[in-house]
C-alpha cells in the first residue's frame, strides 16, 4: 500500500476538481486523494497508518459532513504516527474565531479559497514550495 | 324653654319648638291614648273666656262641654279617633266646627305622643272659595311654554287668586342662596326681580320645614304670639312641626319688619324630592287667609312643582342630547381620521362643543392645537404644568380657576372656568375646555355680608338687616358653573379618545414587530447570499479559468467569451462582498470613541492612491479637529467618500480632492469635495439608494451600494449627510457631527 502526497478532503466536488488540476500544473506527477467526507478521511488515514506510509500534505475543508474539519484535525493529531504530519486547512471562512480554533487544534496553516483558478495555483505552488522542497526534513 | 337666637346661631335654632304660637287661632294637645289635654295655647280665653289652665290635664269630652263644641258631623272623640287612624291627616282636614257658636277650623295633626288640634276662625281676608277658580288658573299656567314662562304665568295666577300685594317665585341655587326668578307685584312696590338672598336668609332647619309643610302663613307679624302651657314642669316642649300656627322665630319676624312686610305667605315648590324654591307672597297689611285657601294654594304649588320637574328635565336632556350628539359625531370623526389633531379639533364639530365652552384646547404629541377663546399657547402650557401636578383625578373642573391659580388672572376673561380631562398622565396630554369671565355682578337684597350693625347704645349687635336696598356685589374671576351634563359628555368623548389612541398604539406596536420579523429575515437572506452564492460562483470562475488555461484547442473568440465570463463573475463577486457590508452595519453596534481624524484621514488617502492611482491629483487634507464614532465605520465612510471623490474625478486635470473640518457651533461639519463629474440635481433623492448609480457615473467602476452604506453608518451615529454637485464641476458631500 502506498500514500498519495497530498490527502485532500473536501465535500465541493467542484473545488476539488479544480484543485486536483492545479496541483498538476504545480507539479506533474504529484499524487492527490481526493476523500469526501471526514470520516472516511480518518479511516484512510488509519488504513495508511498501519501500513506505515503517509502523505506529505493533508489539506482539509472546515465544514465537512459526517466529521467537520476541526474534529478530524484533532483526532489525526492523536496518531502518533501522524503528529508532525502537516495539515492545512483550505476554507471559503475568513472569519478569524475559525483561524484560531483551527490552529489551536493542531492545525499548521489556514488559508482561505483563493477566487479563482489563477490564484489557486499561484497558492498551491507556494504551498508546494514551503512543504515539499524547504520543509523536507519533516517528512 | 329659653334659646338666646342671633344670626350666628340661627341656623341651630330650633324653629319646630318655638314653645309659642301664632295668635290667629288657638291650639290644644291631646295625649293620643288618654285624649286628656295636655298642652294648650294661652290664648284659648281671648277666644272662648276658658281659662287655659284649668283645662289641662281635662279629658277631650270635658273640653268639648265647656267650650260647648258642635260638629255637623261627629263628635269630638270620633274626629280625633278618624284622625288617629289616617296615617296624613290632610285628608280629614280641615274640619268645621262651631266653638262657643262661632265657626271655626279644626285643624289635627300628630305630634309625638299626642294629637294636635288647631282651631282656625273661618273668617279669611280672601271673599270667595278658590277652589272654584283654581282649574283655570291650573291651565293658564301650564300653558307656558318654557321654565321661565311657566314661572311668570304660576306667579300671575297666584297673585290673582290669593290676592298678596307681591308673589314672587324664589329659586334656591345650589349652594343655598336664593334668587328672585318671576315677580308678580303691586305697581306701586319696587321690584324684587333678580336679586340674590344670602343662604342664611331662610337657614337650613326652615328649608327642612318647608319640605314637610307645604304652605306657611304668618298672618300678622305684630301680633304677640301666644304662649303653650303644660301641666308637667319641665315637660318636653310640643313639637310643631307640623302644626299650621306654629310661631315664627323671632328673628324671621324682624326681618319680616324690616322688609316692611306685615304678612307672608309661602308656597313651597319641590322638584326631584328637593326644596327647588318658593312661591313667595308679601303682604305690607296683616293678611290672613283660611286653610282651604291655603289647601288650593298649595294644590298649585304641587302642580307646579311636577311641572317644573318636567319641564326641567326636559330642557336638561335636550341639552344633554345635544352635547351627547356632538360627542357622537366625534367619536366617528375619531374612527375615520387616524389623525387626532384633526378629527378632534378641525372638523366642523370640535371637541369644544361636547360643553358650553367657549374655547378648548387639545394637548398631544407635543402640541398644542386650540379651538375658539382660549389663552396664548404658552399660557396654556403654565396651565397644563400647573394640571400635571394637581390634577388627581382623570377629571378636573372648577369655575373660579383664577381664584385657585393666581396667574390665570391675566386671562381671566377667556379662562375663569376650566375643564380638564386627562389622555395619558405619563406624556401630559390632556383636553382643556374654557369658560370666560361670566357673573360679572350678583345683586344682593342688602350686603349679605354684614349682619353686624350698631344698635343706639353704640354696642355692636348681630340682628337680621334693615337695609334691602340692593347691593350689587362684583363677583371676578368666576365663569359659568361646569354642569353635570357637560361633564358627562366629556367622559365619553375621553373613552372614545382613549380608545382610539390604544389601538393606534396597538398598530405602531405590530408594525414594528412585523418591521422587526423584515429586518431578521434580511440578515438570513444576506448571509444566504454570501455563503450559498459565493460557493458556486467560484465555481464558474474556476472553471472558465482553469478552461483557459488548460484547454490549448481554444481560439481567440472563445477565449474573449471567456474572459468576459470571468469578469462577470468578478463583479458579481464584488456586488455580494458590498451587500454583506452593507447589511452588516445594519446590525452592527457602534462604539464610539474620540478618533484622530488626522490620522485616519491620511491613512485612508495614502490606501486611496495606491489602489486608484491617480495620474495627475492634488489631494488636501486642511483641518482635522477630533470627533466621537465608530472609528471602522467612520473609516469606511470616508475611504468611500474619498474613493469616490479620486475616481469621480479622475478626468479632471489635474484632480482636486480636498477634506477638512469645520467645528461650528455645536457640530463638526466634515467635507469631502472634488472637481469631479457632478452629480445631476434630478436625482438628489436617489443618490444615497441601494444600487443606485447615475448615469454619467456608468463609466465608472462602482457598485451602487458605497454611498448607501455611508448614510447608513451617518444615521447609526445620529449626524447628518447632504452634497452639492454641479454637473460638470464637482461635488462635495458634507457630514455633520453633533459635538456631545
Amino acid at each position: 500500500m502506498s500514500s498519495p502526497d497530498i490527502l485532500y478532503v473536501e465535500d465541493d466536488e467542484d473545488f476539488a476538481f479544480i484543485m486536483q488540476h492545479a496541483v498538476q500544473e504545480v507539479k506533474d506527477g504529484l499524487t492527490v486523494k481526493i476523500i469526501d467526507n471526514g470520516k472516511d478521511a480518518l479511516e484512510q488515514l488509519k488504513q495508511l497508518t498501519e501500513a506505515r506510509v503517509k502523505p506529505k500534505l493533508i489539506l482539509l475543508d472546515l465544514n465537512l459532513p459526517g466529521l467537520s474539519g476541526l474534529d478530524l484535525v484533532k483526532r489525526i493529531r492523536e496518531i502518533p504516527f501522524l503528529k508532525y504530519t502537516p495539515v492545512v486547512f483550505f476554507s471559503t471562512s475568513d472569519n478569524p474565531k475559525d483561524v484560531k480554533a483551527s490552529l489551536e487544534f493542531g492545525a499548521n496553516a489556514y488559508l482561505t479559497k483563493p477566487a479563482g483558478y489563477l490564484n489557486l495555483v499561484n497558492c498551491v505552488e507556494s504551498l508546494y514550495n514551503f512543504w515539499f522542497t524547504k520543509n523536507l526534513n519533516v517528512n | 324653654m329659653s334659646y338666646q337666637v342671633d344670626l350666628t346661631n340661627c341656623d341651630r335654632e330650633p324653629i319646630h319648638i318655638p314653645g309659642k304660637i301664632q295668635s290667629h287661632g288657638f291650639l290644644i294637645a291631646v295625649n293620643s291614648k288618654s285624649y286628656n289635654i295636655s298642652y294648650i295655647s294661652q290664648n284659648i280665653e281671648s277666644y272662648t273666656g276658658v281659662n287655659a289652665t284649668g283645662l289641662l290635664g281635662k279629658n277631650i269630652t270635658e273640653l268639648e262641654e265647656q267650650l260647648a263644641i258642635a260638629s255637623d258631623t261627629a263628635s269630638l272623640q270620633q274626629l280625633l279617633n278618624l284622625a288617629k287612624g289616617s296615617k296624613s291627616s290632610d285628608t280629614i282636614n280641615p274640619l268645621a266646627i262651631d266653638v262657643k257658636g262661632s265657626n271655626y277650623n279644626l285643624i289635627i295633626s300628630h305630634s309625638a305622643n299626642d294629637l294636635v288640634l288647631e282651631f282656625e276662625p273661618t273668617k279669611s281676608d280672601l271673599g270667595y272659595d278658590i277652589q272654584k277658580t283654581i282649574g283655570r288658573s291650573v291651565a293658564e299656567i301650564l300653558s307656558g311654554k318654557n321654565l321661565s314662562i311657566l314661572l311668570q304665568n304660576a306667579a300671575f295666577e297666584i297673585k290673582k287668586i290669593i290676592n298678596y300685594d307681591r308673589v314672587m317665585i324664589y329659586k334656591f341655587n345650589e349652594d343655598g342662596h336664593g334668587e328672585v326668578t318671576a315677580e308678580v307685584k303691586n305697581d306701586d312696590l319696587e321690584p324684587f326681580l333678580g336679586l340674590h338672598y344670602p343662604a342664611s336668609d331662610i337657614p337650613k332647619q326652615a328649608r327642612e320645614l318647608y319640605k314637610i309643610n307645604l304652605t306657611r302663613i304668618i298672618a300678622d307679624v305684630n301680633s304677640e304670639s301666644s304662649a303653650i302651657i303644660t301641666y308637667e314642669e319641665g315637660a318636653a316642649p310640643l313639637d310643631l312641626t307640623h302644626s299650621v300656627l306654629r310661631a315664627v322665630s323671632p328673628i324671621h319676624i324682624q326681618y319680616l319688619k324690616n322688609m316692611g312686610v306685615e304678612s307672608s305667605f309661602s308656597i313651597s315648590l319641590i322638584a326631584h324630592g328637593e326644596l327647588w324654591g318658593l312661591i313667595a307672597c308679601h303682604n305690607y297689611s296683616p293678611r290672613f287667609i283660611d286653610y282651604k285657601s291655603r289647601d288650593a294654594s298649595k294644590l298649585i304649588g304641587q302642580i307646579l312643582s311636577s311641572a317644573l320637574e318636567y319641564r326641567q328635565d326636559e330642557e336638561d336632556s335636550a341639552k344633554l342630547h345635544e352635547l351627547g350628539e356632538a360627542a357622537n359625531t366625534i367619536a366617528d370623526y375619531i374612527k375615520k381620521d387616524t389623525d387626532f389633531t384633526f378629527a378632534l379639533t378641525r372638523n366642523k364639530v370640535t371637541i369644544k362643543d361636547v360643553t358650553t365652552a367657549t374655547g378648548a384646547a387639545l394637548i398631544y404629541d407635543g402640541e398644542i392645537n386650540t379651538i375658539g377663546q382660549t389663552p396664548t399657547e404658552g399660557q396654556i402650557a403654565d396651565i397644563v404644568e400647573w394640571l400635571k401636578v394637581n390634577m388627581v383625578d382623570t377629571i378636573y373642573n372648577t369655575y373660579r380657576f383664577p381664584e385657585i391659580f393666581p396667574a390665570a388672572k391675566d386671562y381671566s376673561d377667556v379662562a375663569s372656568g376650566i375643564l380638564s380631562c386627562s389622555l395619558s398622565r405619563e406624556l401630559g396630554e390632556m383636553i382643556i375646555w374654557f369658560k370666560p369671565e361670566q357673573v360679572k355682578s350678583i345683586t344682593w337684597a342688602g350686603n349679605p355680608e354684614k349682619p353686624v350693625e350698631e344698635t343706639a347704645d353704640g354696642l355692636l349687635q348681630l340682628s337680621p338687616r334693615k337695609s334691602f336696598d340692593s347691593w350689587t356685589q362684583i363677583v371676578k374671576n368666576t365663569s359659568e358653573k361646569w354642569k353635570h351634563d357637560e361633564i358627562t359628555a366629556v367622559l365619553k368623548v375621553r373613552e372614545d379618545v382613549i380608545y382610539a389612541i390604544n389601538r393606534k398604539a396597538n398598530e405602531i406596536r405590530i408594525l414594528n414587530e412585523r418591521l422587526q420579523l423584515a429586518y431578521d429575515e434580511l440578515d438570513t437572506f444576506s448571509y444566504t447570499i454570501s455563503h450559498d452564492l459565493r460557493t458556486p460562483l467560484s465555481s464558474i470562475k474556476n472553471y472558465s479559468e482553469l478552461l483557459l488555461a488548460s484547454n490549448k484547442s481554444l481560439d481567440e473568440q472563445a477565449k474573449k467569451m471567456l474572459d468576459r465570463i470571468i469578469k462577470g463573475t468578478d463583479k458579481m463577486h464584488m456586488l455580494i462582498k458590498e451587500i454583506l457590508h452593507y447589511s452588516r452595519v445594519g446590525r452592527a453596534e457602534i462604539e464610539t470613541a474620540p478618533i484622530d481624524m488626522g490620522l485616519l484621514l491620511g491613512e485612508i488617502k495614502r490606501e486611496v492612491l495606491s489602489a486608484l492611482n491617480p495620474e495627475n491629483i492634488e489631494f488636501i487634507i486642511g483641518e482635522t479637529p477630533s470627533i466621537q464614532g465608530d472609528s471602522v465605520m467612520i473609516t469606511q465612510v470616508f475611504t468611500n467618500l474619498i474613493n469616490n471623490a479620486v475616481k469621480y474625478s479622475s478626468k479632471s486635470t489635474p484632480s482636486k480632492v480636498k477634506v477638512e473640518g469645520i467645528v461650528r457651533n455645536s457640530e463638526i461639519v466634515y467635507s469631502v469635495s472634488d472637481n469631479g463629474v457632478g452629480i445631476d440635481v434630478n436625482y438628489y433623492n436617489r443618490v444615497f439608494e441601494l444600487f443606485k448609480r447615475m448615469d454619467n457615473a456608468l463609466e465608472f467602476e462602482g457598485t451602487g451600494v458605497g454611498l448607501a452604506i455611508v448614510k447608513r453608518i451617518v444615521e447609526k451615529h445620529k449626524a447628518r449627510i447632504w452634497f452639492e454637485s454641479k454637473l460638470g464641476f464637482g461635488t462635495v458631500f458634507y457630514i455633520s457631527f453633533k459635538i456631545s
